[in-house]
């Protein structure tokens, strides 16, 4: 019986963080559970997990996969001790091409809540790899495994789905990279230790910004946050001094008018020699005064400009990402016309072992003139015969995979052609060269 | 004069300009390797049509105007190529592959004047140094040019708040242009006060006097002193950014102004040549 590939599972699209966090399995337990699954599911040839915050899914083979997809949904919520009733609704299944459609696209983070996020195709290698591990690998599950790795990898290069920021932090970075071009004799200055603020500084500390400056209303809270992103705090009322050496400024404190003028930042940069700062204004009242985005060499991004540049990453990524659907439709094909082979393999070396067996049968039967023949002559009958059969088999083999299109017609196709070449020689003998004796007097 | 080489070096340096350019306009990185392939290839066939030039001359083929433009244009190139590889700076290839285009471009359309002799006086050791000086500095000129425009081009995007498109990290960044800004404009200087220096030292040599204020010596001094206030004024009160990008874009205008304008209207004893 044919084996289909199969998913079942939710993501962040069918169910609640509420119950994806339910449904969950921690990392380390991820082997165990396939143990488990694989005892208590039998339906199920092969079989691995991949659980992230956004999804859980058990990717399998089956040559029932309905029947797999119920007993899975039932497994899952006893080894999770989930009512089924919790998940049933959103739980969604898939098999055949729709499942390594669905596989495909997850690696190429099409199905991400932000898409073209580049985690989720570690994720994916990690449950093949543990699943290996686990031995719940089987033919199917690699190949299928290995060509959502290579068709992410083929979109990554084709496509710029990964290209742009998609959260302030990583917009701040991109803008940064395109003022500055060295980050390690850069300082970041933070005015207010709010959260984004913090989040912002991380991400720039990610790409070598090595000297931070922080300031907030509030001392031990830019003590705090200077301990742990490894800055150096200054009081709340004598941090404008230390502007001059900061290139990129963060405000984040609540305010009801700028804390700068344009007059008073004109002498700063000028006392800066006219260095460039990037002023990041993540402040609502904003903190710093529009008007400063005028004056040379500094640039002012507020909230909203830098909620602009995501939502053009965003809009770019979803236009990319209609190139990458392409790209996985024709993997699709190529996975399909695999899965549809798989169907043959065992046919092919059935039919191949049975036109071997005939020549050396054949060969067997003619070893008395044979051995009287010279070597090199021997040689001859001995090739003559191979490429007799080989070029049977040849045709054969052709025929076969041509038009596998569709599972059932190969299936339908291989039973035909296992009937018509792999009768069992051995026992029909005494008809073949009742056969072969007919032929003889004819000639 | 023609040779062989010099239409295949306009064709190479034409397409690749076309390449750059929609590349530059497209915002995309399609055509990058070709064009820099291209502009290498140009590049390659301009030389060996200067060495051919230069061999029937017997010196450096620089004995008229358009002789003078064809070998600046080759040595652009180079410096283009050095940029773009070296520096990774592939967006400087649309704004210098064309002006080598039209550069040779223009000096092919002047050169079929025959074959041009260099009159005895001028037959020296210091041809070849005094103009190879002032051609490379006038190449950092123009690049310097060049990657002034990028600068600001890139510079009022981000004021604009219109930063970032899908190629963001393949752009340089605004502080690596400036830098390399200065570095040429530091280079351009350098070899422009060397040429004087050797024109005047060659002058003396052949006429007995160093200076004798004919208008390329004149404009030479102008753009030797606009350079010169440009610097300064980096060095000391720190001018960077979008003011020095403008400032090399307007000296640069007045010396191709001005050069141009000196050469074709008085000859003089540079008989029409830049160098």
């Amino acid at each position: 019986m044919a084996q289909t590939l199969f998913i079942v599972g939710v993501n962040h699209q069918t169910a609640p963080v509420a119950v994806r966090e339910r449904l969950a399995y921690a990392e380390s337990d991820i082997a165990q559970a396939l143990v488990r699954l694989k005892q208590k599911v039998a339906s199920v040839a092969e079989a691995a997990i991949l659980s992230t915050c956004n999804r859980v899914e058990v990717v399998g083979v089956a040559a029932d996969p309905e029947k797999a997809s119920d007993e899975i949904a039932a497994f899952l919520a006893a080894d999770r001790g989930v009512d089924r009733s919790a998940f049933a609704d959103a739980l969604y299944r898939m098999q055949g091409r729709e499942a390594a459609r669905h596989l495909f696209r997850v690696g190429a983070s099409l199905d991400s809540m932000v898409v073209g996020e580049p985690q989720i195709l570690g994720q994916l290698k990690l449950a093949y790899a543990q699943a290996a591990q686990s031995g719940t690998v089987g033919l199917v599950l690699h190949r299928a495994f290995h060509k959502a790795f290579s068709t992410a990898k083929r979109i990554r290069k084709n496509t710029l789905i990964g290209h742009g920021a998609v959260s302030v932090g990583s917009a701040a970075v991109a803008l940064a990279s395109q003022i500055f071009d060295k980050f390690s004799d850069k300082t970041v200055m933070l005015i207010g230790a709010g959260r984004m603020a913090e989040l912002t500084a991380r991400q720039l500390k990610t790409i070598g910004i090595e000297s931070l400056i922080i300031t907030s209303r509030t001392f031990d809270n830019a003590v705090t946050l200077a301990r742990d992103l490894g800055g150096t705090a200054v009081p709340f009322d004598n941090y404008k001094p230390y502007l001059r050496i900061a290139d990129v400024v963060i405000g984040s404190v609540s305010v009801t008018k700028p804390i700068f003028g344009p007059e008073e930042f004109e002498a700063i940069i000028k006392e800066r020699r006219y260095k460039p700062m990037f002023l990041i204004d993540l402040g609502v009242p904003r903190n710093f005064d529009e008007r400063l985005n005028s004056i040379g060499n500094v640039y002012l991004y507020d909230i909203d400009d830098l909620g602009q540049v995501i939502d053009k990453t965003r809009a770019e990524r979803e236009k990319e990402a209609d190139k990458a659907e392409e790209i996985v439709e024709q993997e699709l094909e190529a996975f399909e016309r695999w899965m549809a082979g798989l169907d043959l393999v065992p046919t092919i070396k059935d039919i191949r072992y049975s036109i071997e067996r005939l020549r050396e049968l054949e060969l067997g039967r003619n070893r008395g003139w044979i051995a009287s023949l010279e070597p090199s002559e021997r040689e001859r009958v001995e090739s003559l015969t191979r490429s007799l059969t080989n070029k049977l088999l040849h045709r054969i083999l052709l025929g076969l995979r041509q038009g596998t299109n569709s599972a059932d017609d190969n299936a339908y196709a291989a039973e035909v052609a296992r009937r018509l070449l792999c009768g069992e020689f051995d026992l029909d003998e005494s008809e073949f060269e009742a056969i072969e004796e007919d032929d003889d007097g004819g000639i | 004069m023609e040779t062989l080489w010099l239409l295949p070096a306009v064709g190479c340096y034409t397409l690749s300009a076309i390449l750059f350019l929609s590349d530059r306009m497209s915002g995309k990185a399609r055509a990058g390797a070709a064009a820099l392939f291209l502009l290498g290839a140009g590049a390659v066939l301009h030389a060996l049509d200067l060495t051919a030039r230069g061999l029937q001359a017997g010196n450096i083929p620089v004995a008229n105007f358009a002789e003078a433009l064809s070998f600046l244009a080759w040595v652009t190139a180079l410096a283009a190529l050095v940029l773009i590889v070296r520096l990774r700076m592939m967006v400087i290839g649309a704004y210098a592959a064309p002006a080598v285009a039209i550069a040779l471009g223009v000096s092919s359309a002047m050169a079929s004047q025959g074959r041009v002799v260099l009159p005895a006086p001028l037959r020296s050791v210091w041809l070849p140094i005094h103009v190879s000086l002032a051609i490379v500095g006038y190449a950092m000129f123009i690049l310097a040019a060049s990657v002034s425009l990028v600068y600001l081009a890139y510079e009022s995007r981000l004021k604009a708040k219109r930063p970032l498109k899908s190629d963001g990290d393949r752009m340089p960044s605004l502080e690596k242009l400036d830098r390399i800004n200065y570095s040429l404009l530091v280079w351009g200087f350098v070899m422009l006060s060397a040429a004087i220096i050797t024109g005047a030292i060659w002058a003396d040599a052949t006429w007995g006097h160093f200076w004798s204020w004919e208008p390329k010596e004149s404009w030479s001094l102008v753009i030797w002193i606009l350079y010169a206030g440009l610097l300064e004024s980096r060095l000391t009160v720190g001018w960077r950014g979008r003011r020095a990008a403008a400032l090399t874009i307007v000296v640069f205008a007045v010396l191709v102004s001005s050069f141009v304008g000196v050469s074709l209207v008085f000859p003089g004893k540079h008989g029409g040549t830049f160098g």
